[in-house]
């Protein structure tokens, strides 16, 4: 299938000027002011094909916002290529913008002082969307989102959970095809990030919307997407699937053990014998062994310990995602990159 | 759309006159709005409308105080100079109804990336700009300005029919919003300027101010002040030459119809600069 989201070569450079201290400095800047390009998005390219959810992600400054203001039409690229939909966001802006429902976490794209349901009427007649789709739609948030409560209030007045789910149903009120997502479950507390979740598997399920998101909770994209994109001072450094992601940093798994009597690390280490494994002591009876997947079995380390010793416990664990998304950071900085 | 294509619906498929109808629909709900929020402040309302109604007054009295002394300015006559003041203020009436959002558009728009919200409708950036706030108290200069035209027409011994036709009526509809576009237009270019330099003051003030230069017939001032007021800083096209048409001679009165050409074209040239504006843009970073 042909993709739905095209970008090639993307660049975003922002002009800055350094300002001087004190008076005479003020002076300087306003003679010759000191300019300099930083280059926030640098030759990004990927596809997306419809009905793909991808977190995109990367550390603070990384360019996350950047190349979501540039897919939306927000910001006109510095260089490169951006199609959604046959589309070119910023040169077709008022064509493309029906198409798509975008949510800023950090900030709302609601009428401030409206009432909640003022912004959604405003919404339905901007987006022309008819009265029955209307009615389906409000329904449907009130059922997933419960907003029927928070209409009556003005936007100001709403806490940030509320706020953050008024803003996604007010982005999906015309049914785009494509939604962007820049931080939604921002400090956001566990049980509303899980609606919220929650909400957008709904609601792929129901329309088949693609989906690109930006979080620092990695929980987000291990519960929603299947592919993520990372990028570092605006480089691409891994694009691909998360089950991939943790192969390339090398599968490590803990095994935790928890003893009926007490014994030392290094004796279970002497039980495991020549394979490589790592043994650590963690409270009381428990310790933990870590290993590579690609090297060694899991059932061959279990079957060791539980003919060495009295085990009253096994947990084994998949490492975190933080810990490989961290991996694939201080790959980049060491410059071993993609 | 069905989930197999990846291609959004053509561009523009719309015709005109749906797209119209669609725009006007969309800009009444915006004034409804509008309408909605201010009447919850109704005495900031009454504030203004009073404030405003006793600064024209007295600018009036200042005016009625200057010809005690001199009959007339320069070949005209008090009742002539007055109506080009009172159209002068039907024009400025309808900029300033829909200029608010203009004056604070560096603060609220861009440092405050309020702008990123605008670029995301699919509705053209400056109209929704324009159309977000309005400025009721437009209104009163429109009126006040309608009453000072009755008032000078009368003393200049024009009545409905004798001396004022229907056709000045319908002169007066098309030249009024015409110089409006003038103001429009010129203001408009200056809060452009806030896409490259993040000045927060601007030149609209002074510029403002120089407004009530255009208030008085042209034709007192010096050639240089004349031709800086017609071709620079058009200033000339918001009162005095459309006013021409009603108070000055056979030669005036052709160059009064040029006004809504010019406000097309000053207007035309700010909405272009707009345009690159937008694509300098550049949000906030949080
Ligand atoms: N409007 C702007 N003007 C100047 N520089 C900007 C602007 N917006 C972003 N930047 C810079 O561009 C770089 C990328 O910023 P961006 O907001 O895209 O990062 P991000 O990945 O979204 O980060 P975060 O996780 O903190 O939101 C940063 O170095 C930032 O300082
Ligand atoms: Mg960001």
């Amino acid at each position: 299938m042909e993709p739905l989201i095209r970008v090639e070569g993307l660049c975003k450079d922002y002009r800055l000027v350094d300002r001087r201290e004190g008076v005479s400095g003020g002076l300087k800047d306003l003679v010759r002011p000191r300019r300099r390009l930083l280059r926030a998005v640098d030759d990004v390219s990927f596809t997306i094909e419809p009905g793909e959810m991808v977190g995109y992600i990367g550390a603070n400054g990384a360019g996350k916002s950047t190349t979501i203001k540039m897919l939306t039409g927000i910001l006109t690229p510095s260089a490169g290529t951006v199609e959604v939909g046959g589309l070119v966001p910023w040169r077709q802006r008022q064509q493309y913008t029906r198409h798509i429902g975008v949510v800023f976490g950090q900030r709302t794209q609601l009428w401030w002082d409206l009432a909640v349901v003022e912004s959604f009427r405003l919404l339905k007649k901007i987006y022309e969307v008819d009265d029955a789709t209307y009615e389906r739609q409000m329904a449907l948030f009130d059922e997933l989102l419960e907003t029927g409560k928070l209409l009556s209030q003005p936007v100001r007045k709403l806490s940030l959970g509320q706020r953050m789910r008024c803003d996604l149903a007010a982005a999906l009120l015309h049914r785009p095809r494509v939604l962007f997502l820049d931080e939604p479950t921002i400090g956001l507390d566990v049980v509303a990030k899980e609606n919220i979740r929650g909400f957008l598997r709904d609601i792929r399920q129901r329309d088949g919307v693609t989906v690109i998101l930006t979080t620092h909770d990695l929980g987000d994209i291990e519960q929603l997407c299947r592919r993520v994109i990372i990028i570092d001072q605006g480089r691409v450094h891994f694009d691909g699937e998360l089950a991939d992601l943790r192969r390339r940093v090398g599968q490590t798994v803990s095994l935790s053990v928890e003893l009926r009597e007490p014994a030392g690390s290094d004796e279970l280490a002497a039980a495991t014998g020549a394979l490589p494994v790592a043994w650590e002591a963690a409270s009381g009876l428990r310790h933990v062994a870590r290993f590579n997947r690609a090297e060694v079995r899991a059932a061959e380390v279990i079957r060791l310990v539980v003919n060495d010793r009295q085990v009253q416990d096994l947990h084994l664990a998949e490492q975190p995602i933080e810990h490989v998304v961290r991996e694939i950071y201080r790959q980049a900085a060491a410059g071993g990159g993609a | 759309m069905d989930a197999g294509t990846t291609r959004f619906a053509a561009a523009g498929a719309r015709p005109l006159p749906a797209r119209l109808a669609w725009q006007a629909r969309i800009f009444g709900a915006y004034f409804v709005q509008f309408l909605k929020m201010r009447l919850a402040y109704r005495m900031d309302f009454l504030v203004d409308t009073l404030a405003v109604g006793f600064s024209l007054l007295i600018q009036l009295a200042v005016l009625g105080v200057l010809f005690g002394k001199v009959s007339a300015l320069d070949g005209w006559n008090f009742p002539q100079v007055l109506f080009i003041y009172g159209f002068s203020l039907v024009p400025l009436g309808l900029f300033n109804l829909v200029s608010v959002n203009l004056y604070g558009f560096a603060d609220e728009y861009l440092i405050g990336g309020r702008f990123d919200r605008v670029l995301l409708r699919p509705v053209g950036s400056l109209a929704q700009v324009i159309f977000e706030s309005f400025n009721v108290s437009g209104l009163n200069e429109i009126l006040l300005g309608l009453a000072v035209m009755v008032h000078a027409g009368r003393e200049l011994g024009w009545k409905l029919g004798a001396g004022f036709g229907v056709q000045d009526l319908m002169v007066l509809a098309v030249l009024a919003p015409g110089a409006a576009l003038v103001y429009l237009g010129v203001f408009l270019a200056l809060t452009t300027v806030s896409f490259w330099f993040e000045d927060k003051m601007g030149l609209a003030p002074p510029v403002y101010n120089l407004i009530r230069f255009s208030r008085y017939p042209i034709t007192i001032y010096s050639l240089p002040v004349r031709v800086f007021l017609t071709f620079v800083l058009p200033f000339a096209w918001v009162a005095f030459y459309p006013a021409a048409w009603f108070v000055g001679g056979p030669h005036l009165a052709k160059v009064a119809l040029l006004t809504p050409l010019v406000g097309a074209v000053v207007f035309g040239g700010a909405v272009l600069l707009w345009r690159r504006g937008v694509r300098n843009y550049v949000s906030t970073g949080s």
